[in-house]
């Protein structure tokens, strides 16, 4: 099959998890509503500390925002096409993979449009506190017009690197069958830490974010250039590098974990 | 006998999975070890009134290993998922009182919690931040009776959640609400007298702060026993609510699944 077709395929089996994801609309939108909420009172959370103290390390309240902001649309963007990624002990578990091995085209083809997941929840909130921190850093001069395109440009890089940590994890399951606890490692634990200035922790802790889970990259290292100007354009080359690293280097990863594959069934 | 055979089971339940917990133990280690951080760093800049960075190190590590006692219960004591299923029925036919019956099992998960995350978290961290025990017999006595009065006000309050999803069918919005006002009201992670004026009011004047502000501020030694009196008191409103509604919902089930 031709790449077109394959990307033609992958369109139709989309619109049908969405279709059938509409069948309960009280309950999306509930979701919706709910998972925003949670959000806010995380992000609620540290505003209020950064209300009565001011700055944590020379880093404003706009600029946690940012890079809080920035994470969550790139978790979002990830989890909208990557969520069975995420989920994929349920299937080692189950065996439900062996159903979608049967079927002739490759399995992570397969199995990310199993659940294609809209998240308005996280979209509203992660945009809102997203134009919020930028209106706040053009109102005083700190930035200028150019952030708002690159910040799209690294929501798409984060995104990318996210899944492809995601992915790297899910693999491990093909020895292990059950990753949900190193999950909450390196995709939970790890993104939150990143949503704070990684200045915070101690140099083990940061070069760990920066290297073996690179969290860093997805909005750490970009916020450094486009708010405070740190080293020059070559930043934004060096971030879609890492991207592009992370992604071939999980893709063929998973490719070696599916021949490790041994089905569990029940 | 019953209760205390429940509980056991629940325990035991538990033990099958100590090596996955470990794992677990050590990710959640990490989310308090980035709250302490969050705090050394503020702390460099400023003065953190009668706590100082090493007090709020300390009060970050009592709650985060404190969660596992009045934070991470089962969703709704498990009743969503009965109502689904429709075990439910066969439940409220025993000849138990449902919300005895079910706090039972949870007081024997909580005990599993306690000791195979709340201790070996906190003893991670008193290795990993030096931190200082209580002294005196009195404050670890008042901090345990503190902390017993949060997990039985979150049995509750986890009861009262399970019990509307028999109207409701979908209880899992009042649990992640439930979630979010404890990141805000209960004082996990900023302590509620940095909360803006109006919120700490309004904190106070709900079951939240004892679920984790008033333990940890018992056990760092900032406070004497006096606050247990408000433990007290929700302990018998939460009872009385969940009574209550046991009483309702007795009247009439519906059940979804088969």
């Amino acid at each position: 099959m031709k790449p077109i077709s394959w990307f033609h395929l992958y369109k139709i089996l989309i619109r049908t998890s969405i279709r059938s994801r509409m069948q309960y609309k009280f309950n999306f939108v509930l979701g919706a509503i709910l998972a925003a909420l949670i959000q806010i009172s995380e992000f609620l959370m540290v505003a209020l500390v950064l209300h009565k103290f001011g700055a944590i390390k020379g880093w404003s309240l706009h600029e946690i925002g940012y890079l809080f902001a920035i994470m969550t649309l790139s978790k979002t963007l990830y989890r909208t096409f990557g969520n069975e990624v995420h989920h994929l002990e349920k299937y080692l578990v189950g065996g439900e993979l062996d159903q979608l091995l049967t079927r002739p085209m490759p399995v992570l083809l397969a199995l990310m449009p199993q659940n294609f997941r809209i998240m308005i929840g996280e979209v509203l909130q992660g945009g809102f506190i997203l134009c919020w921190s930028l209106a706040g850093m053009m109102h005083s001069g700190q930035i200028g017009w150019t952030v708002v395109p690159f910040s799209l440009f690294v929501i798409v890089t984060g995104a990318i690197i996210l899944f492809s940590i995601g992915l790297a994890t899910a693999t491990l399951g093909f020895w292990t069958t059950r990753i949900e606890e190193l999950q909450v490692i390196t995709e939970d634990a790890a993104r939150t830490a990143a949503q704070y200035p990684l200045t915070l922790y101690p140099k083990w802790m940061s070069s760990l974010l920066l290297t073996a889970i690179p969290v860093g990259f997805v909005n750490y290292i970009p916020s450094l250039y486009l708010l405070r100007g740190e080293g020059g354009a070559w930043v934004l080359a060096v971030i879609a590098a890492v991207a592009v690293i992370c992604l071939a280097a999980s893709l063929r990863f998973w490719t070696f974990g599916m021949t490790k594959y041994q089905s569990t069934g029940s | 006998m019953l209760y205390l055979t429940l509980a056991s089971k629940a325990y035991a339940r538990n033990l099958q999975y100590r090596g996955a917990h470990m794992v677990h133990n050590l990710a959640s280690a990490m989310f308090g070890y980035m709250y302490a951080c969050l705090w050394i760093g503020i702390g460099a800049d400023h003065q953190l009134g009668e706590y100082g960075v090493q007090g709020m190190i300390s009060y970050i590590a009592f709650t985060q290993a404190s969660l596992w006692i009045s934070g991470f219960l089962t969703n709704g004591l498990g009743i969503p998922l009965s109502v689904r299923t429709g075990q439910i029925a066969l439940d409220l036919m025993r000849p138990v009182h449902l919300f005895t019956h079910l706090m039972a099992r949870e007081w024997g998960q909580i005990a599993y919690q306690f000791v195979y995350k709340s201790l070996p978290i906190y003893l991670l961290y008193s290795i990993v931040f030096s931190l200082k025990w209580p002294s005196e017999a009195w404050t670890l006595g008042y901090a345990a009776l503190a902390l017993a009065g949060a997990a039985y006000l979150s049995i509750c309050m986890n009861y009262i959640i399970g019990v509307t999803s028999m109207w409701t069918t979908e209880s899992s919005w009042l649990h992640w609400a439930n979630h979010a006002l404890m990141n805000l009201m209960a004082g996990f992670f900023i302590p509620l007298e940095w909360l803006p004026k109006w919120l700490e009011q309004l904190a106070w004047l709900s079951p939240y702060p004892f679920l984790l502000y008033v333990p940890t501020r018992i056990y760092l030694g900032f406070e004497d026993g006096s606050l247990l009196w408000g433990t007290l008191l929700w302990c018998v409103v939460m009872t009385l609510i969940c009574l209550a509604l046991t009483q309702v919902l007795r009247r009439k089930v519906e059940v979804q699944g088969g």
